[in-house]
């Protein structure tokens, strides 16, 4: 990191605000504190995503896989809000911050490790179980977000998700993964650091 | 809704309050925030990533959609910036052109961090929508 550069992590709208969550889906009533604890006691600035599904299916919207959000408008749509976060990402690159990028693993929007799939998924909404799967991919949003960046030449963030949207909710697992990603985060920037000194 | 436990009430955050310069001595607005219950809406910084005008509409968008749907949204300021931080002059006509009424702000005051985080907790936890209408959304 070039001196005078800042730690920062740009997070998932969710993570500070609950209240975009699909019906159901809040586990905290506003910010998910363990992960702002966390990044905060590591020295990160934190910055806020806009939520895709939010602006464009509501805040009352039906819980979704990919292949729901998978479609040209809403592609469009998550490309126009990539343009909007996108110059707050590439002044902290060109500043030389170190920066990271924390999404919501299982979501379909948010995802970064694992995103929910089922391609015959749809009509009314009456499932008693969540039956979809988990499959190792992004969400549609950090796809088209990482396509905005590529476009305007950044690199690739190192990203993990806080895995929220997999099923069963588990907090303490949660925030061991958030650590372990952090610790090997912290670890190859003080290896390059050394490397260039 | 069952099992949900979200607060239905959102806070406007500058980003000078969200991630402070100098942590020591001032309110822990964040904490504050948090303890009442908020979720945040990060406003961008008044300088240093160029025109967030688009941002803004994309923040506006949002506003109106919970405030369309029993969400109670609240501004949080700071005293010594631009607009209290909250590029409040853009906002406000983004907001009126989606019909949306102004949220009620709180602006930080210059006092001591304890009396301070005091009198936004107290005006966090004094604000939300009419009972009629939680009872229309809340369920």
């Amino acid at each position: 990191m070039a001196e005078g550069s800042r730690k920062v992590a740009f997070v998932a709208n969710c993570l500070l605000n609950q209240n975009a969550k699909v019906c159901q889906g809040a586990h905290y009533p506003g910010v998910v504190t363990p992960v702002v604890q966390e990044l905060r006691a590591r020295g990160y600035a934190v910055n806020q995503l806009p939520c895709p599904e939010l602006a464009f299916a509501g805040v009352r919207r039906w819980w979704a896989v990919y292949e729901q959000y998978d479609t040209p408008v809403y592609r469009a749509h998550c490309r126009r809000l990539a343009q909007a976060i996108a110059p707050s990402i590439e002044a902290c690159l060109r500043r030389g911050d170190d920066v990271i990028l924390i999404g919501l693993d299982g979501s379909p929007s948010t995802g970064v490790r694992f995103t929910s799939s089922r391609p015959d998924w749809g009509g009314r909404p009456d499932r008693t179980e969540d039956d979809w799967a988990i499959e190792p991919r992004r969400g549609v949003w950090i796809e088209e977000l990482e396509a905005e960046l590529e476009r305007r030449g950044l690199p690739r963030l190192p990203a993990t998700g806080w895995a929220m949207d997999m099923g069963r909710y588990d907090e303490e697992g949660s925030r061991r993964d958030l650590e372990e990603f952090l610790d090997a985060h912290e670890a190859r920037v003080a290896t390059a650091a050394d490397g260039a000194s | 809704m069952s099992g949900d436990a979200r607060g239905w009430r959102i806070a406007l955050v500058p980003d000078v309050l969200v991630n402070p310069p100098d942590r020591v001595g001032g309110p822990d607005v964040m904490r504050v925030v948090e303890q009442e219950g908020y979720g945040v809406l990060h406003l961008p910084p008044t300088a240093g990533i160029g025109d967030p005008g688009l941002l803004l509409a994309v923040i506006a968008d949002q506003v109106a959609e919970y405030a369309h749907h029993g969400y109670a949204v609240v501004a949080i300021g700071v005293p010594h910036e631009v607009d209290h931080g909250l590029h409040w002059t853009r906002l406000s006509a983004l907001l009126r052109h989606r019909r949306i009424p102004l949220p009620p702000r709180h602006v930080i005051g210059t006092e001591d961090a304890a009396v301070e985080e005091q009198r936004l907790a107290a005006f966090l936890a004094g604000h939300d929508i009419p009972e009629e209408e939680q009872r229309r959304w809340r369920v």
